[in-house]
């Protein structure tokens, strides 16, 4: 079978004018303007098989959302190609864009003043979707985000998370084979991050479709992305397996042990002792870590089990935020 | 499902919009009204003092007016309002990325939606000027009305087209409204909306004869009074469809490049 999405060499450089502050500045520039290429996406490539579900990571500024617009059609690159479902997305043929959707976190497709249950209407009317189809969509649609209570009210009254979720709802109506998220759960609480990314992987179990999603979450990426594509100042880091990822960045486990009894234990005689996890603070007063080589872990376990009074003992990979960190400082 | 059906949903959207701005909706008709009411008292009373201007009476110039009132409210459009913002703060995005034109579908219901809207309060304010002025319609009748109705759609569709391609100038400049209102003050002498065009000096008249802008009001206005020959009406109408089909592919230019551009720059 063919790619669903496949990029060879995609640059996009934009022109930004640019001048001092100041009125001599602003006089200057208005007779002659200074411009500078900020080079957005250079040269990026890789290919996605259907049904793949791919995190697509950087920090603000990689280039990730210029990629995710260029590959549904919004932005023409400066150079290189790319095919979704065979077709040039900035050609923005019917057939592919009834094909495809694009959710943006940051950004509205739904009309503020009326209810989303209008808009999920118009967009029948606009995807051509039988009323039979549409309404099957719907109702699975609503069983898995609970959309019932929230389509009635006009979406400006909507809080961030229930608004959220109509947009993607909007965006699927459709059943798009290819969906491009761009930080699908921006701004939510934990329990409606949890929510989005439970639909997104079921949505994606039950039909098949090929899922390119943008997250400052790394919970977002280790529940719903085996493959992770890191991009840094616009170029790929890294293409691959999450697992594969820490393994080659990061080759090295965490030893947490709690001490049976208080003992001035020199932990750095094992590895080297590291400031625990922040998000378990109960075990953070109890438990003290050490980092180890990935390989000696099974062998400086059993050496800290004969040493010391240890109650409690686990082996854990490092947190996956230290990781793309890490790819990223390289 | 057909076209049709999604020009209904984008008419119940837009009413559903519109309703919520009600108040809007009838502070924009009181604005439109002004200026066609100030010119028709003002050659009224001129017309009054002299018995006539250049052979046009009072009963001329206030079924001229009363009609204007008419067919400006069918011809006008609103697209530079609809979409231009929409151009500039990015929204247009989630447009173009769906399977329909935004200017052939949203942008045209929105213009007859809110035309339709404008019509419930417009039909009793005219009928309250019409017991004002007394108009003698006695010129008019079933088949000039008849012969004016493609006139008031071509007119309606070049006005469309014209304000649709300002427009896409919103995908270069933020300045878009100094240019539509520019254009718009051609239209206004031109079109016939300031005075009737047989007022104005004999170049201008030869020359609007060979422009767009007469069928946006005056053509429509004399073809329902009654008071142009047979042959010009089908010359007008020549030409008119001939502007037509020219706007038609200056428009299609202009937003192929204008979305290129907009996809360039970062939509």
């Amino acid at each position: 079978m063919t790619q669903t999405i496949e990029a060879s060499f995609l640059t996009k450089t934009y022109q930004v004018s640019e001048r001092e502050g100041g009125f001599a500045a602003a006089v200057g520039g208005f007779f002659k303007r200074k411009f500078k290429d900020v080079h957005a996406v250079q040269g990026v490539s890789f290919k996605i098989e259907p049904g793949e579900v791919v995190g697509f990571l950087g920090p603000n500024g990689a280039g990730k959302t210029t990629t995710l617009k260029m590959l549904s059609g919004l932005l023409h690159p400066t150079s290189g190609q790319a095919r979704v479902l065979g077709f040039t997305p900035w050609e923005r043929k019917h057939d592919y864009l009834r094909a495809m959707t694009l959710v943006m976190g940051q950004r509205s497709r739904l009309s503020w003043d009326i209810p989303a249950a209008d808009s999920f209407l118009l967009n029948q009317a606009i995807y051509r979707l039988e009323d039979a189809q549409f309404k099957q969509t719907l109702k699975e649609l609503d069983d898995l985000l609970e959309l019932s209570p929230l389509m009635k009210k006009p979406v400006r009254n909507l809080s961030l998370g229930e608004r959220m979720k109509v947009e993607l709802a909007a965006g699927l109506l459709h059943r798009p084979r290819v969906l491009f998220l761009d930080e699908p759960t921006i701004g939510l609480d934990i329990t409606a991050q949890a929510h989005i990314r439970e639909f997104l992987k079921e949505y994606n179990r039950r039909t098949g479709a090929t899922v390119l999603l943008t997250s400052h979450y790394m919970a977002d990426v280790t529940a719903l992305c085996e493959r992770v594509i890191l991009i840094h100042h616009g170029r790929l880091k890294y293409d691959g397996s999450l697992n594969d990822l820490s393994h080659r960045i990061a080759p090295f486990k965490l030893i947490g042990v709690a001490l049976g009894s208080p003992c001035p234990c020199d932990l750095s005689l094992y590895g080297t002792p590291v400031a625990s996890d922040g998000d378990d603070e109960e075990q953070a007063g109890s438990k003290q870590y050490v980092q180890v080589p990935a390989a000696q872990a099974a062998a400086i376990t059993a050496r800290m089990l004969a040493d010391l009074p240890i109650h409690d003992l686990t082996i854990e990979d490092p947190p996956i935020e230290d990781v793309i960190e890490r790819a990223f400082a390289e | 499902m057909s076209l049709l059906n999604i020009y209904l949903r984008f008419w119940q959207v837009n009413w559903a919009e519109q309703w919520q701005y009600r108040a809007n909706l009838l502070m924009y008709l009181f604005y439109w009204l002004v200026s066609p009411v100030v010119y028709l008292s003002v050659w009224v009373s001129i017309a009054n003092s002299q018995g006539s201007v250049r052979g046009l009476t009072a009963n001329d110039f206030i079924t001229y007016y009363l009609t204007l009132l008419i067919v400006d409210q069918l011809t006008s459009e609103i697209t530079i309002h609809l979409i231009a913002y929409n151009i500039q703060d990015g929204t247009l995005a989630g447009e173009l990325l769906r399977p329909v034109h935004p200017i052939f579908t949203r942008a045209v219901i929105d213009n007859l939606a809110f035309k339709a809207l404008n019509l419930m309060a417009f039909v009793p304010i005219w009928a309250v000027l019409f017991g004002l002025f007394r108009p003698d319609y006695a010129g008019v009748t079933p088949g000039s009305v008849l012969l004016a109705l493609p006139a008031v759609v071509l007119g309606f569709a070049l006005n469309f087209l014209m304000g649709a391609t300002v427009t896409c100038m919103a995908f270069w400049t933020t300045r878009v409204y100094s240019v539509s209102q520019f254009i718009n003050l051609v239209v206004i002498l031109l079109s016939g909306q300031f005075v009737p065009l047989q007022l104005m000096p004999p170049i201008v008249q030869q020359t609007a004869q060979f422009l767009p802008f007469q069928m946006l009001r005056y053509v429509p206005i004399e073809i329902i009074l009654n008071r142009l020959p047979l042959q010009d009406v089908w010359v007008d109408y020549a030409v008119s469809l001939a502007w037509l089909v020219i706007l038609f592919f200056i428009f299609r230019r202009a937003w192929a490049e204008g979305t290129k551009h907009f996809s360039s720059v970062g939509a």
